[in-house]
């Protein structure tokens, strides 16, 4: 610490009277330049906040202890600056402590949390886990269990209709014939549509990688300029949820599967491009130097040098976005119809819960299954296959296997190219007022009580994000030891009760808290505290499940060590266990924050309040300059969200 | 015949790697270029082939002007320069066939090779190498599930395929265990002496250079400051090569 020694007392008395005036101003005095900056700017924000709040919501009796707590913050730091003066020890814990307090009590009111909700109006919402339990799958007729009529909407049936044209000319059956034909339901719609996107995002990506990879770039002329404007474009692109694209693009190719497919493109695109280019820059240069000197041209460089180092971590990275469409392919219904999400929603609409908690059991068996085979795939790349053998392998042309699945993999493209209503024709075809439409909403409007109803559903939404991520995340931790299976292997007992707890993560985990709004908006009416249900459950399960993996991955070496010593039980967990996790449980739940502020962004779409029901409504009434607006703050907050939350996560790690 | 002369390079970032650098290297002879790391051996091979562009200077191989060629031309110049390192730059998730193949890329149809087509005739020619590098079995697994002596004979097998008449080897053994130096340097010596390939090669240790070396050159902060027979390499050669800190190590 380098403060001014010979006159330490007075200047302990300059710097407590100068944070008495402005906080942290003492503490800039005493060159703690960081400190003193970060005092001010946390005073000047919690002021902010509590006034914004008092203006704009009933806080009642909350105003006088909001106050009263940002005082005693006051305090500690005019008494924060006089020990930091005498160099005595500081206590930043308190003055954090005191900053918490104030941002949680005005989440909690700003947020509309009225736990007292949950319970009296229980009685309401018992018809929706009653159709849980039951949901309409099966119909019993005559002691048979066969799939009912919904079934066959969510997943799909088999028609008599009459034969195709082909079948009849290649003459295996005759014409004028009804012959079984497949039509399939709204979950076979979604995975077409996660397939599709994911296959074009691919197509585009790949390429455009190239021009956001620095290493690529340096090399060409006037690389560096298309570098970072290829970087900025994607990550634009990229904050821009899945869903505010899908209502962007309705405007453009009309309700259906098509604009989902395409809503879930433009985002895949812009996120794999990033990682893809990534991976480009981190490819070994030494190959292609070797491949260099042997005379090759650039081409040959690039196909013996270049592709076989990024196509594996590609492949890996595709799967990966591949699970994330899936999830996103069940919600982006919500807005941009088509899939199982559109389903949802009107399912919502009719109060048909069964048919309802049917399409969330579907939804969850398929994304577990996908989150599987995804999760498996990858591990296998990314380990490589060993090939041993002597024989030169045949090329795989000749291979019957090899033909085989490519026929099925055509197949299985021209049937999702159909499910997902493709048709490119639509793309310059857009309807009559979608270029003023565009012109609108680049034209943001920047009017002064437009700012202030956005910034204000905007506030609401971060702090819907604070509280699901803390309450969630808080929920998580006991549960997370239960599903750890290095604490709870030792036993049948324990093992059950790992496997049902890591089983509850997983279901809660497949379902996107878009599809879990409704139920909440039928417990506890719709607004932010709803919205901020639904998210509490999905990060719960997430963060459930990274927790327990925390646990699972611990050192047991200083546990032993600690136990060597004597230590009890509870000493071994002070000492040993939680010095190593708490600091990767704080990196996970700042980092489920960040997600958590993207997803906050788009509950409003189902009720669940905030930004999102602020652009819903602003979009229905074709007010697209304010919608401008809107995505602009979306894209700033996002932007600032995934900085900060880097940053600190660095820190921390 | 390869004639260096006056050969500087200046990086843009201001680091001079070669300061006026000329040597000559006669054809069938085993070079050995000595120096401390950062003296700009590897600078000195790189400019050689051209993957590093000379600042000023020429390099005359055969006759030939290496730095006026254009780039088309200096890659089927290439052909005749193999090119082995210390880290052997093998495509880790190839086979070790494909790898050993790609050496003949400068020869082959562009087109063709895009579809990893190699004719029949270099598929043999590709196992005559392995075999001779004793590393037949081997042709079909992945180039990282070798150890990192044999995967130097992968470089060197990948080399051979150029069929070339000069063979720049960057450090070959740096990067292996001391005990397998000598298999990787005995391979090269026997294609100097029973193929006639020319041979330049930079090592670290003196006793490589006295038992492998016709002839050897001294790199000191990017300057020629030996040139001569290995044995003549004595103690206050030595110190003017390495500095005066430097302690002679053997190995085996």
């Amino acid at each position: 610490m380098d403060t001014l020694a010979p006159s330490r007392s007075s200047s302990a008395f300059l710097a407590s009277g100068l944070s008495l005036l402005l906080p942290g101003a003492g503490q800039f005095y005493l060159r703690q330049r960081e400190r003193g900056i970060g005092i001010g700017a946390s005073a000047l924000v919690m002021a902010y906040l509590i006034q914004w709040a008092l203006s704009n919501f009933k806080m009642g009796a909350l105003a006088f202890w909001l106050w009263s707590v940002f005082a005693l913050f006051w305090v500690w730091n005019v008494w924060d600056a006089y020990r930091l003066a005498r160099q005595q020890s500081t206590y930043n814990r308190l003055g954090f402590l005191l900053a918490l307090i104030i941002i949680y009590l005005i989440g909690w009111q700003v947020t509309d949390i009225n736990l007292d909700r949950l319970v009296t109006r229980f009685q309401d919402v018992q018809v929706v886990f009653r159709a849980l339990l039951y949901p309409d799958l099966f119909t019993q007729e005559g002691g048979t269990w066969r799939p009912s009529e919904n079934f066959g909407d969510i997943i799909g049936k088999m028609v008599e209709r009459p034969a195709p044209d082909w079948l009849v000319r290649l003459g295996i059956v005759q014409s004028n014939t009804r012959v079984p034909t497949p039509i399939f339901g709204k979950m076979a719609e979604t995975i077409a549509i996660g397939l599709m996107a994911t296959f074009l995002a691919v197509l585009f990506a790949v390429p455009l990688s190239f021009f956001a990879a620095h290493n690529i770039m340096a090399r060409v002329p006037g690389g560096i300029v298309i570098y970072y404007a290829m970087r900025t474009f994607l990550n634009i692109v990229r904050s821009v949820d899945t869903l505010i694209w899908g209502i962007i693009i309705v405007v453009w190719v009309g309700l259906g599967s098509f604009a989902g497919t395409l809503a879930l493109t433009i985002h895949s695109i812009a996120a794999l491009g990033k990682l893809y280019s990534e991976e480009v820059e981190h490819i070994d240069p030494g190959p292609i130097e070797a491949i260099t000197a042997t005379g090759a041209n650039l081409l040959q460089v690039i196909r013996y040098a270049v592709i076989p180092q990024i196509v594996p971590p590609f492949l890996a990275y595709t799967l990966l976005r591949w699970d994330i469409n899936m999830r996103m392919a069940t919600v982006v219904g919500f807005v941009a119809g088509g899939g199982i999400g559109f389903y949802v929603v009107e399912t919502i609409r009719k109060g048909a819960y069964e048919q309802y908690a049917a399409a969330l059991w579907v939804v969850a068996i398929v994304i577990i299954l996908v989150d599987m085979i995804s999760a498996q795939w990858r591990a296998r790349i990314l380990a490589g296959e060993e090939k041993v053998s002597s024989e030169a392998p045949r090329p795989f042309y000749t291979s019957l296997r090899a033909l085989l699945w490519l026929a099925l993999g055509l197949a299985l493209f021209a049937l999702c190219w159909q499910l997902a209503e493709m048709d490119l024709r639509k793309l310059f075809e857009p309807a009559p007022t979608f270029t003023k439409v565009v012109r609108d909403f680049v034209a943001i409007d920047l009017s002064p009580d437009v700012l202030d109803t956005v910034l204000k559903q905007m506030l609401i939404t971060l702090f819907q994000a604070l509280m699901a991520t803390t309450l969630g995340g808080l929920a998580a931790v006991p549960f997370s030891f239960l599903a750890a299976r290095n604490l709870m292997g030792g036993n049948a007992f324990g093992l059950a009760v790992y496997y049902v707890i890591r089983s509850l993560f997983n279901i809660l985990r497949s379902i996107e808290a878009l599809l879990y709004v409704a139920i909440f908006v039928f417990w506890v009416g719709i607004g932010p505290f709803a919205g901020m249900l639904a998210l509490a459950i999905t990060t719960f399960a997430l963060i459930g499940k990274l927790f327990s993996e925390a646990v699972e991955n611990i050192d047991p070496g200083p546990l032993e060590a600690i136990q060597a010593t004597g230590a009890t039980g509870l000493q071994t967990i002070v000492y040993a266990v939680l010095p190593q996790i708490i600091p990767p449980f704080i990196s996970y739940l700042i980092y489920q924050w960040d997600i958590n502020v993207r997803i906050a962004t788009i509950v409003g779409f189902a009720g669940g309040g905030g930004v999102g029901l602020l652009l819903n409504t602003y979009f229905s009434m074709l007010q697209y300059h304010k919608a401008g607006t809107v995505v602009a703050m979306i894209v700033i907050v996002v932007a600032l969200m995934d900085f900060a939350s880097a940053r600190i996560r660095e820190r921390l790690v | 015949m390869l004639k260096v002369e006056n050969l500087t390079k200046i990086y843009p970032n201001g680091t001079v790697a070669l300061r006026d650098v000329s040597f000559e290297v006669q054809d069938g002879e085993f070079l050995a270029v000595i120096g401390l790391s950062g003296s700009g051996k590897s600078t000195l091979m790189r400019c050689i082939n051209r993957l590093i562009e000379p600042t000023s200077g020429r390099i005359i191989w055969n006759g030939v002007d290496l730095t006026a060629l254009s780039p088309a031309e200096m890659r089927k110049m290439r052909r005749q320069i193999g090119m082995i390192f210390q880290q052997f730059n093998l495509v880790k998730r190839s086979s070790v066939m494909t790898n050993v193949l790609s050496g003949r890329l400068g020869y082959v149809s562009p087109y063709q090779s895009l579809f990893n087509y190699f004719s029949p005739a270099d598929h043999t020619r590709a196992l005559q190498n392995l075999e001779r590098l004793g590393l037949r079995d081997k042709a079909y697994v992945r180039a990282d599930s070798l150890s990192g002596g044999q995967q130097q004979r992968v470089g060197i097998a990948r080399a051979l395929m150029q069929e070339p008449k000069l063979i720049l080897a960057d450090e070959p053994v740096a990067s292996l265990d001391p005990v397998l130096s000598h298999s990787i340097l005995k391979y090269l010596e026997q294609m100097n002496k029973e193929d006639g390939i020319t041979v330049l090669c930079s090592l670290h240790f003196l006793d490589l250079v006295h038992r492998y070396a016709t002839r050897a050159i001294g790199l000191k902060e990017g300057r020629l400051v030996f040139q001569g027979l290995p044995q003549e390499i004595d103690d206050a050669q030595f110190k003017k090569i390495f500095g005066q800190e430097a302690e002679r190590v053997t190995i085996l």
